[in-house]
């Protein structure tokens, strides 16, 4: 194909057409679905392929959806060829995916007159329950097997048509079928509005010329980590940090990383070797989630605005072996990994980074989702019901400012569900939900402090808790304080239990949930003449 | 009733414009704005129509910014909040996302209401209306002494489920009347769920209540004297009786921009168009809307000011961070970028002699698609030096851009696109196929552009409204009064107490307007969505609301699913109280010679060259003039920059109606000449 050489306006106008692609497969997504943690909670990504599978834009959604669904579309175009009017879904994480809950589609872009796909567009999706041993689906697991249906990439609609097999294979498998149903006729709509946006982009912009502005893109992404790399010192940093435990056993798992930063060269290793091996539980991360903490990490040292595409990461090699937390492999059990063990990655990673770049690295974030799930049986409607939501927590201070207090940090940034509108779908009473006071580590920046969330059952349900920073505070930098460690309470009878930070149990109706989320770390040591209350 | 003088007055930034009708001819009066006391050139206005036309009782509808301003600086009332316990921290906490994945450092603004007044009362309803904690005496004697200590100036009440049940929330009230402050309520003000977007609505309005009530009732006194009558535009596009706007003001918030949309709904009522896009470019920003001339102007509750959010209803306008101040610069990937940082009003482009930035306006300059010498009427000199200067100081290497020209041009095509997104997002992204629209262009930078937006689009036509500098006051005189009553029900569309609910709510609406000594029309809608589904859709009640509502769903997320249960989620009661819409008197047609209004020939840039134009004084052009691209057109408040390919023709109303002829599309303006 003939190439010609785009200017930097036309880059920009292209970049700006593609990203505003996925913003709307992703608003189409939210305004269709039918669970809270979707349309609420916007709990999905979006994105947009090359048709050699580099990522060429992103919504602005969910950091570790975005940086692992390029192994998600890598696995599809290994596994099949897809044709117009084809879309493949697949949730495997040990084929691309991150946790079972999170089902990725992707759909092909034939432009008129070719037969081989141009682009993918592709969207991937938490859903509140995808079968396995818990409701839910994010319970403590022993094995893959355990944790719920898992799907290879196959074919969802060939040809325009819903395969009924396949879709009645997965609702079988689940608890909620109706709203899974609901949940994925939303996501075939967000693919199918992706690909009618990208062709009629491209017959706009030309096609040839459409395909050289992605190879600048591409190009002008590595160029802009490269001169980011080269601005830093030279040399390699080391750090480690912990999980509480793995939720089976009390041990702490230990995450392990040493950054190898060359600036004349413009590149840099970050290798995970000597992290402890997988465990026998839920908090076994993927590959592709590691590399989408760290793509996350590199990402936020660039400058606001920038282009995102697969060119970022051409520069920075990541090296986890295989069998470790970092890099399980099967029959590993993933759930916690892609939510829990994904932010303590990052939270390693900026360790390392903090000594070489002081300027610019924040302390500890809460470091844990608080992935609460429960699921039941509704009384007003005696259907079953299955509930997932996050708690958010406290931001780390930064060398620029206080941590953000009640805010999701790094790896997820989904919303709360209303109050209101999780009474009308869901038989709880929330009894409260404030910020948690001085729970953010206090120092010259003070750390964000944590929320406070507390959920009375109106039936008997089983409940699931995968929360982390139990035992291990969010650390502080420069001399500051950690956060407050994470809480978690049970209040029947008017008598409160505390509860481990990862567990599955039944409560009885009328039993109270109180999880308390943990604080931020604070940055920079506190001197007299600092005063305390002018931080903010 | 004597035939009363209407007036139509809207304050801006820099100008306060008045608006008149008399015997169907508009009349224009632009004074200065004065920030301080806005009412002051008001009445300097009133002071100047009224001499022309004496002893004359009038009407004065009024657009302002007093309500908005409050907020955007800050300067508010001192807020005490109440809430149910144990949800205090509603407005603190917000919806726990962060509004930049990338960012260490994220702000969100300090919430309106800080911690100290913001208190938690026992009480508790249920979903279903039902109370399962009763408010008690102690409680409320306690809540008072609580609030009164703080010595607040306004009060917010928004407790969970009020929708469903505002017994306590009534209560509540009717304890704190002794105190004599707005106290603004949300089963009132919004008796819909999701609590935070509630909440931070009814403290928006707490917090501009005392400012706006004062600044309302100082500015009626004021026309009393001289008979006039006031009322308000709020941000749906309908006006409000001035006693509602001082109780409810939050309803006026984002009313900035709706008087323009009202304005060019009435221009293509009158020119005889039926679907426009808007499009309203100013200096740091661009709004545009999706008008159906023949229905009611399309509105939304999904608002926001400041970062908080408002649910009131709004006109629903999309708005993109670009504008004629927008500023060029090259990021370190190499790409050029437009925005969203902006040179503002102050120091303003680097053409307008203080700034050193390179703007929009800037490169419009550099291209010849605006002039230096007719800005503002010519009252202001622009200086085309400094506008390259300032290009050059961002221009990259010589291999990405050439000259200086085709730089400005690449400024020219980022800043198109970003607001072609906006664009697309009002028109396709909705279903519609935007080649059937015309594009309707105004503000100080719209029709510089408008054709290149078109051309992108797949727009044939492009119209030019008379005044496009008072396109937004005139919109103020022809916009109806209109408020919307509503309530959650969450129930199915059998439900027979929905009638009982329409009619409770047609009682409100009716009874509020016959206050204000007024008869109004009223129409019902709902919001519907399949049950569990998140969003909703507004489709009008009726006997076919159900298939209506699956069709709608169709169009909009391109599948409908006839087997899914519909849910009502809210109903809307909408009454209007119409205004007439005097019609404008034609103009006498003159030839299609356009010579008259020749003001020279003039130089435009475009597709990599220089070409040989026009220069047109837009006043002196007559109905049924007609001439073609390359020109530029300058009038007082805008200037139109019609590219070659383009054919004017000057309708009856002294509307410019622009037409491309030639087969050009987008491509030609996205496309780099291969040399020059």
């Amino acid at each position: 194909m003939t190439r010609t050489r785009l200017d930097p306006a036309e880059i920009a106008v292209l970049g700006h057409g593609l990203h505003s692609i996925a913003v709307e497969m992703g608003t189409a997504l939210r305004r269709t679905a039918f669970s809270p943690n979707i349309k609420e909670r916007r709990d999905f990504s979006s994105a947009i392929f090359s048709a050699a599978g580099d990522l060429i834009a992103m919504g602005d959604d969910m950091p570790v959806h975005l940086g692992s669904m390029p192994m998600s579309v890598r696995s599809v175009l290994d596994s099949m060829r897809l044709a117009e009017g084809d879309i493949a879904l697949l949730n495997d994480p040990y084929r691309g995916g991150t946790h079972l809950p999170d089902i990725t589609m992707v759909a092909p872009v034939v432009l008129h007159g070719k037969s081989e796909p141009a682009f993918y567009v592709a969207n991937r999706a938490h859903h509140a329950d995808v079968g396995g041993m818990h409701p839910g689906s994010m319970g403590l697991c022993h094995e893959i097997c355990q944790e719920g249906i898992r799907i290879p990439p196959v074919k969802l609609t060939q040809g325009g048509s819903i395969d009924r097999q396949i879709l009645d294979i997965l609702l079988a498998n689940v608890r909620t079928p109706r709203e899974r149903e609901g949940d994925l006729t939303a996501q075939l709509g967000a693919c199918r509005v992706g690909v009618e946006r990208v062709v009629g982009l491209t017959e706009r912009l030309g096609r040839v010329r459409m395909m050289s502005g992605i190879d600048a893109m591409l190009d002008g992404s590595e160029r802009l980590m490269k001169s980011l790399l080269a601005e830093m010192p030279s040399g390699t940093w080391s750090a480690e940090d912990f999980l509480d435990n793995d939720g089976v056993g009390l041990k702490q798992v230990a995450i392990r990383v040493r950054i190898s930063i060359d600036a004349a060269n413009q590149k840099a290793v970050v290798d995970f070797t000597g992290s402890d091996s997988q465990v026998p539980s839920s908090l076994n991360a993927v590959f592709a989630v590691t590399w989408a903490a760290v793509f996350y990490v590199f990402r936020c040292l660039l400058p606001h605005g920038s282009i995102t595409t697969a060119g970022l990461m051409r520069p920075i090699h990541v090296i986890a072996p295989a069998g470790t937390i970092v890099n399980a492999v099967a029959p590993a059990a993933v759930a916690g990994g892609n939510v829990e063990t994904s932010q303590r990655i990052v939270d390693t990673v900026l360790k390392a980074l903090a000594p070489a770049i002081p300027a610019v690295i924040p302390a500890a974030s809460a470091g844990t989702m608080n992935n609460l799930t429960i699921g039941g049986i509704d009384p007003r409607s005696s259907l079953p019901f299955t509930y997932y939501e996050t708690i958010a927590g406290g931001m780390g201070a930064s060398p620029q400012r206080a941590g953000a207090s009640g805010h999701h940090a790094h790896m997820t940034n989904s919303l709360n569900t209303p109050v209101e509108a999780l009474e009308y779908a869901y038989p709880f009473r929330m009894i409260r939900y404030s910020l948690r006071d001085n729970s953010g580590g206090s120092g010259q920046h003070r750390g964000g402090d944590g929320l406070v969330r507390e959920i009375e059952l109106l039936s008997d349900a089983d409940v699931t808790m995968l929360a982390d920073r139990r035992s291990l505070a969010p650390w502080g930098l420069i001399g500051a304080e950690a956060g407050v460690c994470g809480e978690s309470a049970m209040i029947a009878h008017g008598k409160a239990e505390t509860l481990p930070g990862k567990f599955t149990r039944r409560f009885a109706a009328g039993t109270r949930l109180r999880v308390a989320s943990p604080g931020g770390g604070g940055w920079g040591k506190v001197t007299k003449s600092t005063d305390p209350s002018s931080n903010k | 009733m004597s035939k009363r003088l209407v007036i139509a007055i809207d304050t801006g930034g820099t100008f306060t414009d008045c608006v008149y009708r008399i015997g169907g001819r508009v009349n224009v009066l632009k004074v200065p704005s004065t920030p301080i006391d806005p009412g002051r050139a008001i009445l300097h206005a009133i002071e100047k129509i009224a001499h022309q036309t004496p002893a004359r009782a009038m009407d004065v509808r009024h657009g302002t910014t007093v309500a908005t301003n409050a907020v955007l600086e800050r300067k508010g009332a001192r807020v005490a909040f109440v809430t149910t316990d144990g949800f205090e921290d509603t407005l603190a906490i917000g919806r726990q996302a962060r509004p930049d994945l990338y960012n260490w450092n994220i702000h969100r603004p300090d919430p309106l209401v800080p911690r100290e007044r913001s208190f938690g009362t026992r009480e508790r309803v249920s979903t279903d209306g039902s109370v399962i904690q009763p408010l008690g005496p102690d409680v409320l004697n306690e809540l008072l002494e609580r609030i009164n200590a703080v010595k607040p100036e306004s009060i917010a009440v928004s407790l969970l489920f009020s929708f469903a049940n505002p017994r306590h929330e009534r209560t509540i009230e009717k304890a704190l009347r002794k105190l004599k402050i707005p106290v603004s309520l949300s089963h009132v003000l919004l008796p819909e769920f999701r609590e935070y977007e509630r909440a931070s609505t009814v403290v928006l309005n707490a917090y501009v209540a005392p400012r706006m009530s004062a600044y309302i009732s100082g500015l009626e006194k004021a026309l009393s004297q001289r008979h006039a009558e006031l009322s308000v535009m709020q941000s749906s596009g309908g006006i409000l009786s001035a006693g509602t706007a001082a109780r409810e003001p939050v309803r006026t918030i984002l009313s900035g921009p709706a008087g323009g949309v009202i304005g060019a709904r009435a221009v293509g009522i009158q020119a005889g168009i039926r679907n426009i896009i808007t499009f309203d470019m100013g200096g740091t920003s661009t709004d545009v809307a999706l008008v159906d001339t023949q229905a009611e102007p399309e509105v939304t509750i999904e608002g926001e000011m400041a970062g908080f959010p408002v649910r009131v209803p709004m006109l629903d306008i999309h708005t993109a961070g670009a504008g004629g101040g927008s500023l060029a610069w090259i990021d370190r990937a190499g790409t050029l970028q437009v925005g969203p940082q902006s040179a503002g009003a102050s120091p303003g482009p680097a053409c307008y002699g203080s700034g050193d930035g390179a703007t929009v306006t800037d490169a419009n300059l550099v291209l010849g698609r605006m002039h230096a010498d007719h800005f503002l009427g010519g009252a202001m000199r622009l200086a085309p030096e400094r506008a390259r200067v300032a290009l050059e100081s961002v221009r990259p290497g010589r291999s990405a851009f050439a000259t200086i020209e085709k730089f400005a041009e690449g400024i020219i095509r980022v800043a198109n696109a970003r607001m072609e997104s906006a664009l697309r997002r009002v028109s396709v992204e909705r279903g519609h196929i935007p080649q059937s629209f015309t594009l309707l262009a105004f503000g100080g930078a719209g029709p510089v552009h408008a054709c290149a937006l078109a051309s992108l689009l797949g727009v044939k036509r492009v119209l030019i409204p008379a005044s496009p500098g008072a396109l937004s006051a005139l919109g103020i005189l022809d916009a109806d009064m209109s408020r919307e009553f509503s309530r959650t029900v969450m129930t199915t569309p059998e439900d027979t107490r929905i009638k009982k609910h329409f009619a409770d709510l047609e009682l409100e609406a009716l009874e509020v307007f016959a206050r204000e000594g007024r008869k109004a029309s009223v129409r019902r809608y709902a919001d519907l969505r399949y049950a569990g589904q998140g969003f909703e859709i507004r489709v009008p009640w009726g006997a076919r609301v159900v298939s209506e509502f699956h069709r709608m769903h169709r169009r909009v997320y391109g599948y409908e699913d006839p087997s899914r249960q519909v849910e009502v989620v809210t109903l809307r009661v909408r009454a209007v109280s119409p205004t007439r819409l005097t019609r404008a008197s034609l103009s006498a047609k003159s030839g299609s010679n356009a010579s008259g209004a020749l003001l020279g020939p003039h130089r435009i840039f475009e597709e990599g060259r220089w070409r040989a134009g026009s220069l047109f004084e837009r006043s002196a052009l007559k109905p049924g003039n007609r001439f073609s691209g390359p020109a530029l057109v300058v009038e007082l408040t805008a200037t139109t920059y019609v590219p070659t390919g383009w054919d004017v023709l000057v309708d009856s109303f002294n509307n410019m109606m622009l037409t491309q002829v030639s087969g050009r599309r987008s491509r030609s303006t996205n496309h780099r000449e291969a040399h020059p």
